[in-house]
């Protein structure tokens, strides 16, 4: 099992962390990435319409043959997006890791802007933590 | 009150979980557009904040579901009227942000925080020569007069006043004798602050160097106190909070003699 990388996409639907964490995937260009997250923001919002039980939250696991998308819908609108190996036996609680770890070293930082790019080391270096301890 | 708690079930009605993103219970009602308040204060939202509450919550001791008024509690109790860290962290960040618009240089800028703590520091020296005396019937109040002791207070029970934990070391510095370094491995304060590159100069910490100086200020032994990110391998955060002395404090101390 392996986390390959992961994505926030704002509430605006733009790509704001973009990082890879293993070797396996290719690899995109940076405008690549923002039209890809871009997408993904609009299917997610048309999925979580299509519901037959009213509102529902949208996608939330994408499978490819070798690799799952899970995507985590926060209250605020902040999507993360886990890419990870098919093995991988419980991406959603390190979503939720990266949840918490997003909600300290980000929000709480004042050096942040809101709905910017994420340049904070320090959420690096718990992501980069988070990632290392899921890698069995 | 500075007094932090990091998340422990103990701190009861301030506490604030440390950042379970855990929804609000009532979500709709809570529901508004600054993303702080949906991530981490789930229990802030109750007080007078929330749409339904009326003014009344705030005033009447009864409010709040039946628990006592921030100024009708007793001075003296200090257990389980701890500030939770996230609540503190979200203030402090906004400290930060607002003292960033209004200060052109990174000097002053943590001129405006030392300063901010200095008055938080004055405050938290009264309150506690205050406790000090009325816990011993108002009998014999201790206030440090002479330097070594006055320093060891504010190691251990100022730190851990206001920081949980007291300091991690005290030293003399070898530049010169009227120079102390209070260090702290891990400061607790500014722990999710990530400073950008061009700031690099920048130590949020400035804050505490400020209480330092207040609480040395209430004990009638004026300082310079600064404070100066020290990394180690071990500890990327170490802060060192270096206090210059003025001259008349060991002027004073010499007279004192040993």
């Amino acid at each position: 099992m392996v986390v390959h990388g992961l994505w926030i996409i704002n509430k605006a639907g733009g790509l704001v962390f973009q990082r890879n964490y293993a070797e396996g995937l290719s690899s995109l260009t940076a405008n690549e990435y923002l039209v890809l997250a871009g997408t993904l923001h609009g299917v997610h919002a048309i999925t979580s319409k299509l519901s037959p039980t009213g509102k529902g939250s949208g996608v939330q696991v994408i499978e490819g043959e070798d690799f799952k998308l899970n995507i985590m819908l926060t209250l605020t609108g902040t999507k993360f997006v886990l890419i990870t190996s098919l093995p991988h036996p419980n991406p959603e609680s390190t979503l939720q890791k990266v949840y918490e770890a997003y909600s300290d070293a980000v929000m709480k930082n004042p050096f942040y802007t809101l709905e910017m790019p994420i340049n904070v080391n320090g959420f690096d270096e718990r992501i980069r933590t988070i990632v290392a301890s899921t890698v069995g | 009150m500075f007094n932090l708690q990091s998340n422990s079930a103990s701190s009861s009605r301030y506490s604030l979980p440390a950042s379970a993103p855990s929804p609000p219970p009532n979500a709709n009602q809570t529901k508004r557009s600054s993303s702080y308040l949906s991530t981490g204060f789930t229990n802030l939202s109750i007080s007078g904040i929330g749409s339904s509450s009326s003014n009344n919550d705030l005033a009447s001791p009864a409010g709040r579901g039946g628990e006592m008024n921030i100024l009708d509690r007793p001075i003296n109790k200090s257990r389980g009227v701890e500030v939770g860290l996230p609540a503190w962290a979200f203030l402090f960040s906004e400290i930060v942000s607002y003292s960033q618009t209004r200060v052109d240089s990174v000097a002053d800028l943590e001129k405006r925080l030392s300063t901010l703590g200095r008055e938080s520091g004055i405050r938290i020296i009264s309150l506690h020569l205050l406790r000090a005396a009325q816990t011993s019937n108002n009998k014999d109040p201790k206030k440090e007069y002479r330097l070594i002791p006055a320093l060891q207070f504010i190691h251990t029970q100022v730190y851990r006043y206001c920081f949980g934990k007291a300091a991690d070391g005290l030293e003399k510095s070898v530049e010169g004798d009227d120079e102390y370094m209070l260090t702290l491995n891990n400061p607790p304060l500014t722990q999710h602050i990530s400073i950008p590159k061009d700031l690099s100069q920048l130590s949020c910490e400035a804050f505490s160097a400020g209480i330092v100086e207040g609480v040395l200020e209430g004990l009638d032994m004026p300082a310079r106190v600064t404070a100066h990110t020290v990394p180690t391998d071990q500890f990327p955060r170490r802060t060192v909070v270096l206090i210059k002395l003025d001259r008349s404090v060991l002027d004073r101390e010499e007279g004192l003699g040993k």
